[in-house]
């Protein structure tokens, strides 16, 4: 037999209902907080995990007197969330901390599961004053400064910076202009110059090397034009006679020499003579 | 049928479970409680410590806070038949408020990247501050409007916090 009674389900009041989804709204927020910051972590680890930027660069001579270093490197997102905005900035100094060159990249954008290829050109005039002239003619550790600022996970503004050291090889590394003994006498007064350098730079030096000899005093004395083809990593050594101005001496004088291939011309650094 | 005696009271309704067991089972709260407020975060602190890695806040804090944080909502489960419920609520979701605020005080963390001495990374997270306040807020919320029906109609959720 059943029960006479018949249980009534009473509606909770306004006031309890609403303290009830307020805390049932809390915990779905907090819920899925936690769950979006769990994939960031994991997007984290894994673009940490993706390692450096990996790439490339070539050097070489460009008009207007000036080197430019080329290259591209590439950036893995192997996460699940986009790198935005991203921009680089690379400020370039040489071994004694001359600042050469500045570049800054656009801003784009790393999307999930992909990789970003950012080309990169730095172009540094040289000039036989500046800090970049020794470049041409000094192995050196260059320092990198890169500055980086992007937004992750929609949600982190993220910046970074490090310093990285680069080996560069110069293209006339160890210049040197010696002179012989002078012959002749009078009007006909004969020179050995003997040049020598190494080619570290990864590029092949084909063109004219022209030397011009100078006086204490600053006169031209004479000049001579070296051929050069000097692939990377090898040495030119060459000698050949320079005749000399009448009545001009070269003792404690100068030898500067000029490269020129194609359409660059390249002052390098003037070399005294003893 | 119904559950143990020595476990519920059962009056008016509702059954709400003794205050014995409320200690009881608000003691497991604690427990985990503690392991993700307190060892969790301090394992994680201790662990970047270890790594030459700058705290965004001191071991010792985190400790306390989440100690803090971890009794008050034992309190407020212990308690909630009672009317410190609200006020526990409120006290509570304030604590988190604070604790929360306390991040957002540095709005952003830097830090050298381990292992090289030039390399430094910094990431703000006002955002996430701003969308972690959201929690606490409503429960803010909630903790005062329960605070008021608590002082306007005693006992009338009871029979829906601890149905038949």
């Amino acid at each position: 037999m059943g029960s006479p009674f018949v249980r009534q389900v009473r509606r909770p009041p306004f006031a309890y209902r609403l303290a009830r989804g307020l805390r049932r709204l809390s915990s779905v927020v907090l819920v899925l907080l936690m769950l979006y910051l769990a994939t960031v972590a994991y997007s984290t680890y894994a673009l940490a995990q993706s390692g450096p930027p990996a790439g490339s660069y070539t050097a070489g001579f460009v008009a207007n007197d000036s080197l430019a270093v080329q290259g591209e490197f590439s950036i893995a997102n192997p996460g699940l969330y986009p790198v935005e905005g991203l921009a680089l900035t690379l400020r370039v100094l040489n071994s004694s901390g001359g600042f050469l060159g500045l570049v800054r990249s656009g801003s784009v954008t790393l999307a999930p599961g992909g990789t970003t290829t950012f080309p990169v050109a730095v172009y540094v005039p040289i000039t036989p004053s500046s800090a970049a002239a020794s470049l041409l003619v000094t192995d050196q550790v260059l320092s990198v400064g890169v500055w980086g600022n992007a937004t992750y996970a929609y949600l982190f503004p993220v910046s970074i910076h490090f310093v990285q050291n680069r080996w560069w090889g110069a293209p006339f590394n160890g210049f040197r202009a010696s002179a012989g003994v002078p012959s002749g006498s009078g009007g006909n007064v004969v020179v050995p110059i003997t040049i020598s350098f190494s080619n570290h730079a990864p590029l092949t030096e084909t063109g004219a090397l022209t030397l011009i000899l100078r006086s204490s005093g600053g006169a031209p004395c004479g000049s001579t034009t070296f051929v050069l083809n000097v692939p990377s990593n090898s040495t030119f050594d060459q000698t050949q006679n320079v005749a000399l101005a009448s009545g001009c001496s070269i003792s404690g004088g100068s030898a500067v020499a000029t490269y020129t291939s194609g359409g660059t011309t390249i002052v390098l650094p003037p070399e005294a003579i003893p | 049928m119904s559950a143990p005696a020595e476990r519920v009271i059962d009056f008016a309704g509702h059954r709400i479970p003794s205050l014995s067991y409320r200690i009881l089972a608000g003691a497991a709260l604690l427990v985990g409680l503690l392991v993700a407020l307190v060892a969790l975060p301090d394992a994680v602190l201790a662990y970047l410590d270890s790594h030459g890695v700058a705290l965004p806040l001191p071991i010792a804090t985190a400790t306390v806070a989440g100690g803090i944080l971890s009794a008050l909502a034992t309190a407020r489960y212990i308690l909630r038949p009672s009317r410190l419920y609200g006020p526990l609520s409120i006290a509570t979701s304030l604590a988190t408020i604070g604790y929360l605020l306390r991040f957002w005080w540095a709005a952003s963390y830097r830090f050298t990247i381990p292992g090289s001495s030039s390399a430094t990374f910094q990431v703000g997270y006002v955002d996430l501050i701003l969308l972690l306040l959201v929690v606490p807020a409503f429960g803010l919320a909630a903790g005062v409007v329960t605070t008021i029906e608590d002082l306007s109609a005693p006992g009338e959720r009871l029979p829906f916090d601890y149905p038949a």
